[in-house]
């Protein structure tokens, strides 16, 4: 969920709202802040699921050390949603292993 | 190949400093490179006030000084490389091979300070890489950076002072923190930090660590256990809590792999950091290693550290006299030891034998497993007064480094002393008028002001609150106690915000006289 408002912090700045996709279903993050922020206010856990036992893996360092928070972004697997800004429009996939599902690729 | 006088890795605390030392100091060409698309490191994660004396930026917010440190480097046209990953450190040629934009850019520097900070540990447990088990700096850095709330219901793992700030910060978010629990007998952080989480009710559990985490494809539950001298889970003690986000702050390792790449001479002090001089060089000539890289501290001693290597490295490339390098030093390492003293000190971590405050005063043994001074141990500390009328209430126990109370009573009634480790105190003679300038700079959040005299039957008691929504006047709610208890009624009779309070409201709340050392959190009607 998003904070509204902040005791400290006041409003917390963002871009503007745009539209981008999460397996095929359309979102709505703010610009410039990390992929991985729009997915969590929209309550996504799961980013990928690990190749040999296929073991679900979300958020976990959000500072781009940790790689587990990897997806398919834009066709381009292992981006680190935590450190990679969002864009209107960006196809946004859950990764299987390396890659993303065939049906969504399709 | 662009050439610099001093080449800085890591623009977090100890790295800004030291670029801005070396500008001031004449250095001509000064980068620093991160890896992030902001600079500032953890600094702007920080939002709570910090601890140390005026010349340590006390009482200022962490992201407030991140933002004055960036403002200071680009004024005094410091060459800040972003989303630039030092990926090759070259000696005898002193060179960087640096990622950005995806190609390999190689500088060159007379001088290279590592100040890559350190990584978050963690602890492996059944279930531990399910979505929804995250670390402390994921939480501070989707709430306080982003605005996203990290979960709705965590357990916090660990009760140093990341895990006490993180939890009661999560609390500022609006999520809900089920309980902080840690392995080790006793609370970790600072004791003021615990009690400003134990007082809105938050449970503590020591001797306690999380066998399990619960759920599917993300966490549902957690499952903890009581630990034995050994650490290990005592089985028949297990206990179910009910949470959607395990949060561990269970220390942190510098990241020093560059120093080490470099071929420093590495020792090991919680985790390899490079030998290094009290001026931060390395066994290497030209390359120093400044703040938590070279032995994990905090931020308010990385920024000194940082200036100290930036000394160093003028003195040798004669931007400075040897003299003047003295003085300098003298003054840096003066301001470092007042942080290094006290009950927290490296010397005395990880301690569980110290029992009295340097004054000789016996500690709080309910602060140290529960979270929060008992009413009876509350008594025996130096800032603990009955007076007529309105006065503070200092609940400061432990030799912690800090005395911004001492310059917030233009009055004097509040003393710290030379020593800044030790306990503050209540100056009687001096006169208290209520103003709260204390209670609103105390970082600890651990002054009151308590009023006896309010009208027959009652007093008040002043709170620091840093919560919305923020109560109004003639709101009636719920007094907590110190361990987060409801104690009694309580009507909201004042709230003050000024800008000089920097965010933390004032709220003077009514209640029954007998209360009034015990009432310490107000609850609204509405659940916090």
């Amino acid at each position: 969920m998003r904070i509204k408002e902040h005791p400290i912090i006041g409003e917390i700045k963002k871009g503007r709202l745009v539209k981008f996709t999460f397996d095929g279903n359309e979102m709505e993050g703010y610009e410039g802040e990390p992929i991985a922020a729009a997915l969590k206010a929209a309550g996504v856990m799961v980013h990928r699921h690990t190749s040999k036992l296929d073991r679900p893996r979300g958020i976990f360092c959000a500072i781009g050390r940790c790689t587990d928070c990897v997806m398919v972004v834009n066709g381009k697997p292992n981006t680190r949603t935590c450190v990679t800004a969002l864009e209107e429009g960006m196809n946004v996939q859950t990764q299987y292993g390396v890659k993303a599902k065939e049906a969504d690729e399709a | 190949m662009k050439r610099y006088n001093l080449a800085v890795i890591g623009a977090g605390p100890a790295g800004l400093s030291a670029a801005i030392e070396a500008k001031k100091h004449g250095m001509e060409k000064v980068a620093v490179f991160d890896e992030n698309s902001r600079p500032g490191g953890q600094l702007f994660k920080q939002i709570h006030k910090f601890f140390g004396s005026k010349e340590h930026k006390a009482k200022i917010r962490g992201f407030k000084i991140g933002e004055d440190l960036l403002a200071e480097a680009e004024a005094l046209g410091v060459d800040v490389h972003l989303n630039s990953v030092v990926a090759g450190i070259y000696f005898p040629m002193k060179r960087l091979g640096v990622i950005e934009n995806e190609c390999l850019i190689n500088y060159s520097a007379d001088n290279i300070i590592i100040a890559t900070g350190a990584n978050e540990n963690f602890i492996p447990f059944d279930g531990w890489t399910l979505p929804g088990v995250i670390g402390a700096g994921a939480a501070q850095t989707m709430m306080n950076l982003h605005g996203v709330q990290p979960g709705k219901k965590i357990l916090m793992v660990g009760s140093g002072n990341v895990g006490l700030v993180v939890s009661f910060q999560l609390l500022q978010a609006g999520c809900e923190v089920a309980a902080v629990i840690d392995a080790a007998p006793r609370v970790g952080g600072y004791g003021v930090h615990a009690s400003k989480v134990a007082r809105t009710g938050v449970p503590f559990y020591l001797s306690h660590t999380v066998v399990k985490a619960e759920g599917e494809d993300h966490v549902t539950g957690a499952v903890i256990a009581q630990v034995d001298s050994h650490f290990k889970p005592v089985p028949g003690t297990e206990k179910h809590i009910e949470v959607d986000t395990i949060c561990m702050a269970v220390g942190l390792t510098p990241m020093s792999k560059l120093c080490s790449m470099a071929g420093c001479k590495m020792v090991d002090k919680g985790g390899a950091v490079p030998e290094t001089d009290k001026y931060g060089a390395t066994s290497i000539e030209g390359l120093y290693a400044a703040g938590d890289v070279a032995g994990i501290e905090e931020a308010s001693s990385a920024m000194i550290t940082g200036r100290i290597s930036a000394l160093a490295a003028c003195r040798k490339d004669c931007y400075i006299t040897d003299g003047e390098f003295e003085k300098e030093y003298d003054e840096l390492e003066g301001s470092i030891n007042k942080l290094r003293k006290g009950m927290f000190s490296h010397e005395n971590k990880g301690r569980t034998d110290i029992t009295k405050t340097d004054e000789g005063i016996d500690l709080s043994m309910t602060l140290l497993t529960k979270g929060y001074v008992s009413d009876r141990e509350i008594e025996r500390f130096p800032g603990v007064v009955k007076e007529k009328g309105v006065h503070p209430v200092i609940e400061c126990t432990q030799n912690i480094p800090c005395n911004p109370c001492q310059d917030a009573c233009k009055f004097g009634c509040i003393s710290v002393g030379e020593d800044i480790t030790s306990l503050p105190y209540v100056n009687k003679a001096s006169r208290c008028t209520g103003c709260g300038m204390c209670v609103a700079n105390c970082s600890g959040q651990a002054i009151f002001l308590v009023n006896d005299d309010f009208e027959p039957g009652y007093s008040t008691v002043t709170i620091p609150y840093e919560f919305i929504p923020r109560p109004s006047i003639g709101d009636k709610g719920t007094a907590l106690s110190r361990g987060g208890e409801a104690v009694c009624e309580a009507e909201v009779v004042d709230i003050k915000v000024s800008p000089v309070f920097d965010h933390t409201a004032l709220l003077t709340m009514k209640v029954p006289k007998d209360m009034s050392m015990k009432a310490r959190f107000y609850k609204g009607k509405e659940a916090l």
